[in-house]
């Protein structure tokens, strides 16, 4: 990541201003943290039918990092999971979207997140119970790397290694946050210490990520993989990067409207 | 007697070859046990390891996937250190699981408090979809498994170490359903589990005094049967819940939210109030709380008296 990494996403990342600003809810900074990983495997990863979320064919994408729901809620909505009213009800009584997603009412989301730690080791159980079915589905779960203090993450990471989870890929938002509280955070190291394919990309370009899921391989049986995307928190917009107030706070009028200047 | 764990065994090998989905995960328990179920089944039994809310919360996924998962490990690892799993990837998610625990209460009574679960029932209550099963006696565990692990909630079988006397027939177990053990009409004990020998016992001694009880026995805590309930207790007012579990959301509670509309029912319960501290044999702790046939028969005159 460096200051030549090209802004991607630019309307989507106003889109999520604007429906955290109306409904006064939500976590921009990590949602434009994860948004371009999330982009890209819609756009050039994931199998789907936004017609038929439930399609059995489907891949399985978990958003294990339920507050930066916003980036996914966008990303759905393009792909046309979602109604653009959809968006504009986010975080109002009777609204299907809020600040973390329900799977029981959101189309195309496959957990229900928000407690850190649960997500993964969904998405862990979901790829033995496909391989059990004898389905060939992949299973994509995203972290942030804040959640992987969590000690779930870590056992379910040794039982996917043990039990050869090789239709699972795991993403982390490595975006630095998880560092503030403890600076020993050699994510890399730790991941392969579990036995697991490890990449390190700049989560934020769309040719490293593509580099990086081009040289996996899937199967049913085989190394469970991690593409660990080195994130800023907050990429997009100069006022909320970082990990200052940002992180839970809603923008004004006058901080919302030289966000999306500046995203112009 | 054989023995209720051995019988949930023998269980998951009756349903496995015929039901394609069931899946099987513990951890690191009755794993000899569960051979021939992983030979029969092959790719559907895991002991995953020692790694309580991640086997539960992974059993989310593999519900997901389609498949109908069995989690089975000690009570207090299984529903205490993972009911958030248990709340978040079954409740809030809405998807089925079946839970099946051994060392419910104090059974693991030499193994001190660390071992023993109270909490189970009412931790698993609080679920609208959940039923809460005590499985007394190994038929029971088979009946009631068979009748329930597809019904798409949240069920939870609690296994006792050690089986009660009373050898019910097959065609007596339904869920949802308790059993009328003995006839009487001056005060109903109602209980579950284990305890259901020292109802009896007590029913005996009582007996002796010229009190004539009834024993209800309910191996479905959750949902409670009402017409059982409505019946004893329309006509002995007198409701003694003798119960190996919390003091806490246990069968009082709920045969009391079957029969508060019934007029001048009296309630009285004989639970565990906080940790046993101390070691022994299950019988030893037994004494301690007073679930004993003489403890039971004691506090049931004393109720009389005081309701009288």
């Amino acid at each position: 990541m460096n200051e030549l990494t090209p802004v991607l996403n630019k309307e989507l990342r106003a889109t999520i201003i604007q429906m955290i600003h109306r409904a006064g809810e939500g976590h921009i900074p990590s949602s434009f943290s994860i948004l371009d990983a999330i982009h890209f495997l819609y756009t050039e990863i994931l199998k789907y039918d936004p017609k038929k979320p439930k399609w059995e064919e489907r891949d399985y994408f978990v958003l294990s990092k339920g507050h930066g729901c916003a980036a996914l809620y966008v990303v759905l909505n393009k792909y046309g999971f979602l109604k653009g009213q959809d968006l504009i009800d986010y975080g109002k009584p009777g609204a299907i979207l809020g600040g973390h997603p329900d799977v029981t009412c959101v189309p195309g989301a496959e957990a229900s997140t928000g407690s850190l730690g649960h997500g993964f080791p969904t998405a862990m159980g979901l790829a033995l119970g496909l391989r059990i079915k004898n389905r060939p589905n992949r299973v994509f779960a995203l972290l942030g790397d804040g959640e992987c203090h969590e000690g779930t993450v870590w056992e379910s990471a040794n039982v996917a290694n043990n039990l050869e989870l090789g239709n699972l890929c795991a993403l982390v938002d490595w975006n630095g946050s998880a560092a503030q509280l403890m600076s020993k955070d050699d994510l890399p190291g730790k991941w392969k210490s579990f036995g697991w394919e490890v990449q390190v990309v700049n989560g934020h370009s769309d040719q490293e990520l593509r580099a990086a899921f081009s040289r996996l391989t899937y199967a049913p049986r085989g190394t469970p993989k991690v593409i660990i995307c080195q994130n800023v928190k907050g990429w997009g917009v100069k006022q909320v990067q970082g990990h200052g107030i940002w992180h839970h706070k809603i923008p004004n009028e006058q901080e919302m409207a030289a966000m999306l200047e500046e995203l112009k | 007697m054989k023995k209720i764990r051995v019988e949930f065994a023998d269980t998951m090998l009756e349903i496995g070859p015929q039901d394609p989905d069931l899946v099987v995960m513990v951890g690191d328990i009755s794993h000899g046990i569960l051979q021939k179920f992983a030979k029969e089944c092959p790719g559907r039994y895991y002991n995953v390891g020692i790694c309580e809310p991640t086997i539960v919360n992974m059993a989310a996924g593999v519900a997901k996937a389609g498949l109908v998962p069995v989690v089975h490990t000690i009570a207090p690892f299984l529903i205490e250190r993972a009911y958030e799993q248990i709340k978040l990837d079954f409740g809030y998610q809405i998807l089925p699981i079946n839970l099946v625990s051994v060392g419910g209460a104090f059974d693991y009574s030499q193994l001190g408090c660390s071992h023993h679960c109270y909490t189970d029932f009412s931790l698993m209550s609080h679920f609208a979809r959940a039923s809460v099963f005590c499985a007394g006696s190994p038929v029971e565990f088979n009946q009631l498994f068979k009748q329930t692990y597809r019904n798409g909630g949240i069920n939870y079988y609690r296994i006792p170490e050690y089986a009660h006397r009373v050898e019910f027939r097959p065609e007596q177990i339904q869920a949802g359903k308790g059993i009328c053990v003995r006839e009487g009409h001056q005060i109903t004990l109602a209980t579950f589990g284990t305890s259901l020998n020292a109802c009896l016992d007590a029913a005996d001694i009582l007996a002796g005094c010229g009190i004539s009880a009834e024993v209800l026995y309910f191996h479905t805590i959750k949902p409670i049967d009402q017409e059982l309930v409505e019946k004893s207790l329309t006509k002995t007012k007198r409701l003694f819940s003798v119960e190996e579990t919390s003091a806490s959301d246990g069968l009082l509670n709920r045969i009391w939210a079957a029969s508060r509309h019934i007029p001048t029912v009296c309630y009285e319960q004989l639970a565990i109030e906080d940790f046993i501290h101390g070691y022994g044999s299950y019988e030893d702790l037994c004494e301690k709380v007073g679930l004993t046939a003489t403890g039971v028969a004691d506090r049931a005159k004393k109720f009389l008296k005081d309701r009288a």
